[in-house]
């Protein structure tokens, strides 16, 4: 069958998983970094995006610009996931581990409700944005621009995800706090601040993708649990609590469910939680996780 | 020999829990281990008990291999521990406690019988009540008992898994003069009439001198001393290390 | 010495009789009592509706409740049972019993397979894998299998069925129908509690640790507890798909486990009567709700947050732990007035 297909076909389709990879990849970042840091399931990651990809909606309709629209849902969004954490999240700690996931859960079936009533049921179109439109011709490879800037910008943020944790202090707390909250705590560190930072990077991060994610797929109420699923199953196979696995397992998930699409497309959204069955079976703590936190 | 470890280690990253510990049981023995906090004491019980798996070292029972056995199979071959924080299960009855450990020796896996047709399980667990003092309170959840009751609760519920080896750990912990006395008393009546062989974790020195017949000394996770309780007294290592602070 | 053996033997046997907890008459009764008058209260559907849901949480209750397992794709057994018992009805022109039975077998050997592949995991993450499969096998009844689920539009005329000459397909003898089978699921569910099994599972869910320190598999115990619930999941399908007629795409879909999620902790898990109270409140809610806007979920969200924040014990779980502490306290007394007799 591949060979029927000539060849800038093929590359085309996995330029395409790429750039659905990187939205994979900013969600599931998002996610490791607040399950790596909280120990908490974020069953509204996808909520989060979903409010990322609103926000960038409105931002754009009131300023024109898709700049300012992206800056505004990673700060605006961010926000109210740090104002979730402290006021929703904090006192569930300590108590049995089911119920953070449990309280997101609530969320997740709550938010897009209200959603629904503020922007009605129809989802958002976003315009893309100027500086983006039209493609790049590569020989017989006609790439869309769009797509090239998700797959650099998403390289960009993740690069300055890295050095800020590994380089700044900050993000060597951050670190620390995962794995020994106590010790932190007795060097000074006021541990719950951390934990209330470390939650809304993991949401703006998830409000990126969405926001990145919505000239293409448009901001729809329901988007959200899709993407949380994403997530997770990205997080698996790519191995809990790693940063590096978060970025392989998205490429590959992004790869793997374009390709399907194209070859079998009714089996698009099954390829992945397929894969992940593959992963469980033969290395359950992912590509790139360790034992012991699965 | 009964049970034994060779040469057993526990590395956790760069810190040596437990180091080439080489320990020995006879049948029917009361042995007591003792060292300062952090002497690797409780891991040493985790590895015997399949808690842990070894990073090197063997661990023998009966003349059988049994160092990579998990918790659940080293209980049913006979080992059973207790533990230095009080685990119990503190919404159910003291009688339930006991009754489920007691349950564990018959196959579980029965959903139609009610669990009062077991009888010889629940005389079992009645006994077993009665030993350890708390057949008054057997209707009570476990969870209002005062702390010393729990120990003995703690106890009972390794007994109840008709063990040939008891680990306890710190069993007086938290326990009045009185309580303590009380407790040694039932370990050494344990170890006398029922032939149960006891490896005994304390700090409280009256209770190891009392009871013990042989004593292993850790200390930073390596046999420092092993002996009768005089030898061990007597061993100037062990009177500068452990002994000579109090 | 005989005969101080046997008096012996006779005070442990009245020890014994003490111990062992005793069903309350007055509960028993009522509930029958309610369940017998709930279509004539409300609406025959609607009471039917909560009885299937009620089942569902039975064993969704056993595995979440009582083993302390969550489970977020519950839907799978749903749904898969749903879907078998439909297809049997439909094209074998099977009987209801059959239908029934390939509903509850098919749920649980899906979940032999599932739990062949993930029990072993935190409770966190086995909660979202078990949703990941729930999402699996929807996409896949949604697209590639739609030869034979019918895709979104649902699994169609499937045939009116009769017991014993009594025609199904009106409200009323449906709802005895399903009630007949929720008594005996109650029934059983009491059963499974009092065996061995069952005391394991309460012990399981107060300190695994321990449990397999005293010799439990805990592996094993967390397997059966699954298969089990599957058994209940996929019998409440199959019904679903009696009083229905039909079976809708969404019998798979993840809003069935979440709304199945939050009845169980809206009734108090852990708890017996729980999960059908649950069922009760959370779709007499649902209903109120849907007639002042299609918006329920909005609030149906927002109370279960408020819940899982303030009374994660749920109704009944709240009564219970202040029934337990007046208990503990009328204990407490009676001890301390008889003295140090038995």
């Amino acid at each position: 069958m591949f060979f029927d297909v000539p060849w800038n076909v093929v590359v085309l389709q996995l330029f395409f998983g790429l750039a659905l990879g990187s939205i994979f990849v900013l969600l599931a970042s998002g996610l490791s970094i607040i399950y790596g840091l909280l120990d908490v399931v974020n069953f509204a990651h996808g909520t989060f995006a979903m409010l990322g990809a609103y926000a960038v909606f409105l931002a754009v309709s009131l300023s024109g610009s898709f700049g300012v629209g992206i800056l505004s849902a990673v700060v605006i969004v961010g926000l109210v996931g740090g104002l979730t954490e402290y006021l929703l999240l904090k006192p569930l700690y300590g108590k049995d581990p089911l119920l953070p996931l449990l309280l997101t859960f609530g969320l997740s079936i709550a938010i897009p409700d209200l959603i629904k009533i503020i922007f009605g049921l129809i989802g958002k179109p976003v315009n893309y944005p100027q500086a983006f439109s039209g493609a790049t011709i590569l020989g017989p490879l006609i790439l869309p621009n769009y797509r090239l800037f998700i797959i650099f910008f998403t390289l960009a943020i993740m690069i300055s995800l890295w050095l800020f944790l590994k380089k700044s202090d900050l993000g060597m707390i951050l670190r620390a706090s995962t794995r020994d909250s106590g010790m932190v705590q007795i060097l000074g560190v006021n541990v719950s601040r951390i934990w209330t930072i470390g939650f809304a990077i993991g949401i703006g991060l998830a409000a990126l993708g969405g926001a990145i994610s919505a000239p293409m797929m448009a901001a729809t109420p329901d988007m959200g649990v899709d993407m949380t699923m994403v997530a997770f199953v990205v997080t698996v196979v790519g191995g809990l609590g790693s940063l590096g696995g978060a970025i392989v397992g998205g490429l590959f998930i992004g790869v793997v469910v374009a390709i399907t699409s194209f070859i079998a497309g009714e089996y698009a959204t099954v390829s992945m939680y397929f894969c992940m069955a593959i992963i469980l079976l033969i290395r359950p703590r992912g590509l790139f996780g360790e034992i012991g936190r699965e | 020999m009964f049970l034994k470890t060779e040469k057993v280690s526990k590395y956790f990253g760069g810190l040596k829990a437990v180091d080439q510990v080489d320990f020995n049981l006879k049948k029917g023995q009361l042995k007591s281990i003792i060292g300062p906090n952090g002497a690797g004491k409780t891991t040493l019980f985790n590895l015997i008990a399949g808690v842990y798996l070894p990073t090197h070292g063997k661990v023998f029972f009966k003349e059988r291999d049994i160092t990579r056995f998990p918790l659940h199979q080293v209980s049913h071959l006979g080992i059973t521990k207790t533990y230095q924080i009080t685990h119990i299960f503190p919404s159910l009855t003291v009688f339930e406690n006991i009754r489920i450990a007691a349950q564990s020796r018959e196959t579980s896996f029965n959903f139609w019988k009610t669990t009062y047709s077991l009888r010889e399980v629940n005389q079992r667990a009645l006994n077993i009540l009665e030993q350890v003092e708390l057949i008054e309170k057997r209707n009570w959840f476990a969870a209002t008992l005062s702390h010393g009751e729990r120990r003995y609760l703690e106890i009972g519920i390794a007994l109840a898994t008709q063990p040939e080896v008891l680990l306890l750990d710190e069993p007086t912990a938290g326990m009045s003069c009185a309580e303590t006395n009380l407790c040694a008393e039932l370990i050494q009546k344990l170890n006398q009439e029922i032939q149960l062989s006891v490896v005994l974790v304390e700090h409280d020195m009256s209770v190891v001198m009392g009871i013990s017949e042989e004593i292993l000394v850790l200390n930073e996770g390596r046999a420092l001393a092993e002996g009768t309780p005089q030898q061990v007294s007597d061993n100037e290592e062990v009177q500068r290390v452990y002994l000579g602070e109090g | 010495m005989e005969g101080r053996e046997t008096e012996r033997k006779a005070e442990l046997e009245k020890m014994l009789q003490d111990t062992e907890p005793k069903p309350k008459t007055t509960i028993v009764w009522g509930t029958g009592l309610v369940l017998l008058v709930l279509p004539f209260i409300i609406s025959a559907p609607l009471a039917t509706e909560i009885l299937i849901w009620g089942i569902f949480g039975l064993g969704f209750n056993l595995l979440l409740g009582y083993t302390g397992v969550l489970s977020f794709g519950h839907a799978a057994y749903f749904g898969l049972g749903a879907y078998s018992c439909g297809l049997a009805l439909r094209y074998w022109q099977a009987s209801i019993w059959t239908g029934l039975l390939l509903g509850i077998v098919s749920s649980m050997i899906l979940a032999c397979f599932i739990g062949a592949l993930a029990i072993r995991k935190r409770g966190v993450y086995f909660a979202m894998i078990s949703l990941a499969f729930g999402q699996m096998l929807y996409f896949l009844a949604l697209s590639p299998l739609k030869q034979i689920t019918r895709g979104e539009d649902g699994l169609t005329h499937i045939p009116m069925l009769q017991i014993l000459s009594i025609s199904l397909n009106r409200p009323r003898p449906l709802y005895y129908f399903v009630m007949v089978i929720t008594v005996l699921m109650l029934y059983l569910t009491w059963r499974i509690l009092q065996s061995p099994f069952g005391k394991l599972l309460q012990a399981f869910r107060e300190n695994e640790e321990r449990a397999k320190a005293c010799g439990f598999n805990t592996t094993r115990v967390k397997f059966l507890s699954l298969v089990l619930s599957a058994l209940y999941g996929g019998l409440a399908g199959a019904l679903n798909t009696i009083y229905l007629g039909y079976v809708p795409l969404s019998t798979l879909f993840w809003l069935t486990s979440g709304t199945m999620v939050m009845m169980t902790i809206l009734g108090g898990k852990g708890t017996f009567l729980g999960p059908l109270i649950g069922a009760g409140v959370f779709l007499f809610l649902q209903n109120t709700i849907s007639l002042l806007t299609p918006r329920w979920e909005l609030f149906v969200g927002a109370i279960f947050v408020f819940i899982i924040l303030l009374f994660p014990a749920g109704i009944m779980g709240t009564l219970r732990d202040k029934y337990t502490s007046y208990r503990m306290v009328k204990l407490k007394k009676q001890i301390e007035s008889s003295g140090d007799s038995i």
